[in-house]
Order: C-alpha cells, then sequence, then structure tokens
C-alpha cells in the first residue's frame, strides 16, 4: 500500500512537472515560433536584366532590403539556363545557386512538376490576391503567379494607314514579305495561329494542323525570328513593320521614342503569366527569408512600382494602370477584357511544347 | 621540359623511377579522363526519356531519342545543314587562306608580312559573338554596306539571316585557323625548290600545282580538319547572322538542354554530333592522312 502510494505520489510529481513544463511551454510556443530566423547576409534573386531588374529592384528588392536589412543580389543568368542548375542541386541534395526563382510559369510548371518547387500556399498576402496568382495545371502554389503579359501583335503604324492590323491574315499581304517577325520557337504565336487558321482552341494540343496550316503560309512572308531585345532592334532599325511578341518590349520601344503601337487581333493573343518560386534545398532561415521576400513582392505597394515599371498587370485587385495603360488591350483588368485572350494551362504547355517548337521551326527553316 | 625535369627531380630523387613518366603523362590522362567521364554522362543522359508529366528521365534505357533525332525532319534537315555547311567553309577557307599564307611567308616586304600579320591577328583577339555582332551592323538593313549602295540608288537589301550569310560569317572566323596552320608548312618549303622547278621549265602555275601544293598538302589537311570540326560544331554564327532560321546542330542541342529541358534528347544530338565529326574526321584521316596534325608521325 504504502509502495502504492508512493509510486502514486511519484506519479504525481511527476504529472504535475510535466504539466507544468507543457504549460510553461504552451506560453512560450508562441512566441518561439513567431521569432524570426536568423538573417542571411544576402539572398539571391534569379531576374532578367535590363528594365526587367531595374524594376523588381525598385519595387521589391530595395524596399524589402530596407525592411529587413538583407541584401538582395539578383542572378542574371538566363531562366532557362539556371534550371538545371537548380534541378541538378536539389537533385544532389545541394544548397541550389539562388534563393529565389523570376521565372515565367511555363517554365517554373516543369519545376513544378519535378517537385523541386517549395510549398507557397500559406504566403499571408496571397489572401488579397486574384486568381490570376494561382498557377493553372499544378496542385497548390509551387508557384505564384505576380502578374500577367499579352504577347500583342506590335505594329509600326506608318505601315498600316488604314488602321491597326484587324486579323493576322493581314500581314500576308505581299508588302510585309521580309518584315514581320515572330520568336524563334513560335511561343506566344501558336494560339492565335490555331484560329487564324480556321481551328479551334479545344483543339490544342491534339488537332494542331490549322496553326500548321497558318505558319505554313506565314512562312511564305520569309519572317524574320528573333528573341526579345530582336524585337526591339529591328522595329528600331526600321527592319520590320510587324511582330508578335510580349507588350513589354513593344512599350519598351515606345518609350525609347520608337513609332510603334500594338493591337490584339480578332484571332485572339495568348496571355500568359510570370512568377516566383522558391528552389528546395535552403536552410530553414533562407527559406523563412525567401518566403517573406515573396510575400513582399505580392503586397500592394511593391507590384505598384514593380508593374509599373513593366507596364503589366498584377495579381492585387485595385493598382493603378501606368500612365497610358489604362483601357489598354495589354494591361485586362477586368473580366471583359480577357475575353480575346486566349490562356492555356501550363501544364498541356510544357507536355507539348517541345513538339510545337519542333514543328515551328521545321516549317520555317524548311 | 629540362626545367620541369629539374623541379620534379628535387620532389622525387632518381626521376621518380618506374613511375616517373607515367607521373609525367598524369595531366594530359586527367583531361582525357575528364572528357571521356563527360561523354558517358552523355551517353547515359542520351540513352534515358523524358517523361513530360513528372519532368524526370527514365530508369531505363532506350534507343527512343537516337530514333526520334534519326527520323524527325527538322533534325534531319538541321545535320544535313550543319554537313553542308562545315564542308562548304572548310573548302573556301582553304581557298582564301592558301593564297594569303604564301604571300606572308614569301613576301620580302616586310611591311606587308607585319600587315598581313596584324590583319590576321586583330580580329582573331575579338571574340566569335562580337564578330557576329560587326557583321550586323556592316550589313544590316540599315548598315554601312547598305548605306553605300544607298548612295549609287540601289534600295536596302537584306544580306543577313540567311544561309550565305552564315557560311559567310564562319569563313570570316575560321579563316586566322586556317593560315596559322597553314604558315609552317609553307615556311617548311625551300624557296629553292621554287626556283629549281622554273629552271627546269615549269611555268608558276605549274609550280604551284605540282610542287607546291602537294608539298602543302599536311598544312592543308591539318587546317581542313580544324576547320570542319569547328564549323560542324559551330554555334554563335547561325544563332546570330541565321537569324533563327538556319540552326546547326549546336543550336538544337542547346534548345533541347534549355528551352525544352529534355536533356536526353539533346545528349543524344550531341552523341550523334560527336559520332559524324568523328566519321568524317576519319574519313579524311583514311583518304588523305592526318598532315600536320599527325605531328611528324607517318601518315596512314
Amino acid at each position: 500500500m504504502t509502495f502504492d502510494k508512493q509510486i502514486k505520489r511519484r506519479d504525481l510529481l511527476k504529472t504535475s512537472a510535466m504539466l507544468g513544463i507543457a504549460g510553461a511551454a504552451g506560453s512560450v510556443a508562441p512566441s518561439l515560433l513567431k521569432a524570426e530566423p536568423a538573417k542571411p547576409t544576402e539572398i539571391i534573386v534569379r531576374a532578367w536584366g535590363g528594365p526587367w531588374v531595374e524594376a523588381l529592384k525598385a519595387g521589391v528588392s530595395d524596399p524589402f532590403t530596407t525592411k529587413t536589412g538583407i541584401k538582395v543580389r539578383h542572378d542574371l543568368t538566363e531562366d532557362n539556363e539556371i534550371q538545371p542548375k537548380v534541378w541538378a542541386a536539389v537533385a544532389q541534395k545541394r544548397t541550389p545557386p539562388i534563393h529565389i526563382n523570376w521565372d515565367t510559369t511555363t517554365n517554373a510548371t516543369k519545376s513544378a512538376l519535378r517537385g523541386v518547387c517549395e510549398d507557397l500556399s500559406d504566403l499571408p498576402n496571397l489572401k488579397g490576391t486574384t486568381d490570376l496568382a494561382k498557377p493553372v495545371g499544378v496542385d497548390g502554389y509551387p508557384i505564384v503567379n505576380t502578374y500577367g503579359y499579352v504577347y500583342v501583335l506590335a505594329y509600326r503604324p506608318s505601315a498600316f494607314p488604314s488602321g491597326p492590323p484587324a486579323s493576322y491574315h493581314d500581314l500576308l499581304d505581299p508588302k510585309f514579305k521580309g518584315r514581320l517577325a515572330f520568336y524563334n520557337d513560335g511561343i506566344g504565336f501558336h494560339f492565335p495561329a490555331q484560329v487564324a487558321g480556321g481551328g479551334k482552341l479545344d483543339g490544342i494540343p491534339n488537332n494542331m494542323q490549322p496553326c500548321w496550316d497558318f505558319v505554313s503560309k506565314i512562312k511564305t512572308q520569309e519572317p524574320l525570328l528573333g528573341e526579345d531585345p530582336d524585337f526591339v532592334t529591328w522595329f528600331q532599325n526600321g527592319e520590320i513593320d510587324a511582330a508578335c511578341t510580349i507588350s513589354t518590349n513593344a512599350l519598351g520601344a515606345k518609350r525609347n521614342g520608337v513609332d510603334i503601337a500594338w493591337t490584339i487581333p480578332k484571332e485572339g493573343a495568348k496571355f500568359d503569366t510570370d512568377g516566383l518560386w522558391i528552389p528546395k534545398g535552403h536552410s530553414e532561415g533562407d527559406l523563412y527569408w525567401s518566403r517573406e521576400y515573396i510575400n513582399h513582392a505580392l503586397s500592394k505597394e511593391s507590384q505598384q512600382i514593380w508593374l509599373d515599371g513593366l507596364g503589366l498587370p498584377g495579381v492585387i485587385p485595385g493598382l493603378r494602370p501606368p500612365p497610358g495603360l489604362a483601357g489598354d488591350p495589354s494591361y485586362p483588368t477586368k473580366p471583359a477584357d480577357f475575353d480575346r485572350l486566349i490562356r492555356i494551362s501550363g501544364k498541356i504547355q510544357v507536355e507539348n511544347e517541345s513538339e510545337w517548337f519542333s514543328k515551328f521551326k521545321a516549317i520555317m527553316q524548311g | 621540359m629540362d626545367i620541369l625535369e629539374a623541379a620534379f627531380s628535387k620532389i622525387w630523387p632518381k626521376k621518380g623511377g618506374f613511375w616517373g613518366p607515367y607521373l609525367m603523362l598524369s595531366p594530359a590522362i586527367l583531361l582525357v579522363g575528364l572528357l571521356v567521364l563527360g561523354l558517358a554522362y552523355i551517353g547515359d543522359t542520351s540513352l534515358r526519356t523524358l517523361d513530360t508529366s513528372t519532368f524526370l528521365f527514365s530508369e531505363e534505357w532506350s534507343l527512343a531519342n537516337y530514333e526520334r533525332a534519326l527520323t524527325e525532319p527538322f533534325i534531319r534537315s538541321v545535320i544535313w545543314r550543319s554537313i553542308l555547311g562545315a564542308t562548304i567553309v572548310t573548302m573556301t577557307t582553304l581557298l582564301l587562306a592558301f593564297p594569303y599564307t604564301y604571300i606572308m611567308v614569301r613576301t620580302r616586304s616586310a611591311f606587308l608580312r607585319k600587315f598581313l600579320l596584324i590583319a590576321l591577328f586583330l580580329p582573331f583577339f575579338i571574340g566569335q559573338v562580337v564578330r557576329a555582332y560587326g557583321w550586323l551592323i556592316i550589313l544590316g538593313k540599315q548598315g554601312i554596306v547598305n548605306d553605300i549602295l544607298g548612295l549609287i540608288g540601289i534600295e536596302p537589301l537584306r544580306m543577313l539571316f540567311n544561309y550565305p550569310s552564315v557560311l559567310f560569317g564562319l569563313v570570316q572566323y575560321m579563316f586566322p585557323f586556317a593560315v596559322l596552320m597553314l604558315a609552317p608548312a609553307l615556311t617548311a618549303i625551300p624557296e629553292e625548290i621554287e626556283a629549281a622547278a622554273e629552271s627546269l621549265g615549269a611555268s608558276w602555275q605549274e609550280t604551284m600545282l605540282y610542287v607546291i601544293l602537294p608539298m602543302a598538302k599536311s598544312g592543308l589537311i591539318g587546317a581542313g580538319l580544324v576547320v570542319l570540326t569547328l564549323s560542324l560544331t559551330d554555334f554563335a554564327m547561325p544563332a546570330i547572322l541565321g537569324g533563327g532560321t538556319q540552326d546547326f546542330v549546336a543550336n538544337a542541342i542547346y534548345d533541347q538542354f534549355f528551352r525544352t529541358s529534355d536533356q536526353g534528347f539533346g545528349s543524344s544530338l550531341a552523341v550523334l554530333l560527336i559520332a559524324i565529326g568523328s566519321l568524317l574526321v576519319w574519313i579524311i584521316f583514311m583518304l588523305v592522312g592526318a598532315g600536320t596534325l599527325a605531328l611528324g608521325a607517318k601518315d596512314k
């Protein structure tokens, strides 16, 4: 009996002690959980150069440094060239070369499907974003879309004296032979070409023949094929009259004094997004502050400055359009603005782009 | 070598004994070993197919990437364009480099020799990409050439973004390599031999055709091999001067590695490129020998 009592007494003491510790821990735990991990000296954000990185720096990176004291280094390696390095680092369980990748959503979707992205679905500022922030075709938020952009039909107004081209068919006029430009893999043009060729968007990806038929017609016009910087140069040098390009390039050329305008033809225009994501493999502290950076990029103040620089619509409601872009077809904000924009799931794009690129190049280089 | 041996004997007396020569070979073995390791990795990757639902490569090996490379019309046209381009560039470069080198080594004018050497080396020090962009400025629609043509009333011509402009850029890039490979071969031909041929009644053309060209054969083969392999694998000229319409195999490899993330297919193209290059070089070795690349060993 005495023994039992002793045991019970011991049990009681133990239980009391444990309850005491648990109670104390319970009161301390929330503050511990909220405690900020140690700050890294810097975080590395991959970015595109020129006006792109300047806009990011002004809108997100500099204010983030002011707020947290953490320096932000911008790595200007091309997005598609950093990708294999990040994938290799994650596969080999090394620390990835960057903390945050500013990436096209299509490219980032490949990383998400491969499982190398950290989950971002609990970022506090996501609550205030529009549906545009959610990547299409993947579960959750391995990527957070930060803005959208349109592959507009940019044109030289003097070459179209009777008004902007209403259709891609207008570009088949013999006077535009050798004076058109497209991306060298056809990106941005495949979907409107599908419509221009008499096909339907729900034929993507299984019946793209109308697209290839129209690309073949465009090929007879001997267009130039290039990358983003080429379009601006070609417009500046008077080498081309029209191009299917991202609106930012057209806006950049216009801001540099080039006589250029843009439109969305009746076939529509591809709408896509860029986003931010964090590769797996960072320490807890680095991950915490990288997430803070992305969360900061989703604040209204940051979006306003960043996207004023890019001239693109963000993912926070109520942003003020940059001067001259209110109501512009390249700056969709209302549901009606999206009626003529074509948005295809990132998953469908990454599963088929290799075939689409090859087919486009085969036609253009045939 | 003497300095190396002296340093080595201080570290390892008695010249390293049995292992000495092997130790001397170790840098070369290391270099070749790394190359072989890289090739083995590329070979392994080329046998794995990409699953675009997970962007992971298959665990099993298959020849699917090679089958695709050899059956896809676009890739076949790229391979053909590369081989044809490399052949044309090699022939043209040798045709231009031979007289240039001949004048450079035979001229009695020190000024002319120096001028030709400077003209040769100046572009050599400028990178390929910068040179390609230089041609964009010179040959563009608003370039210097079109400006001059405009003075005589000719409308601006499109001289860029086509196959001839890529070949032109490659010839200009390869020219110094060919001259540098040819110069030792032509310098080694004594001038007295030319004088002897002429004194025996050979015309200048006959001397060139029956004496100089055969004696310069090793230099021509060496220069041809270097130009052929470099042109076949070139990336920058087709990318910049081709305007996205004249891809060579290297451009297609880049696209697969970095644009569509299909390193398996890209690796299969890399292996095919190595195989094609090696096959071409082997055919030349079999037909005419290794030239100056034999480094004094007997040809064939």
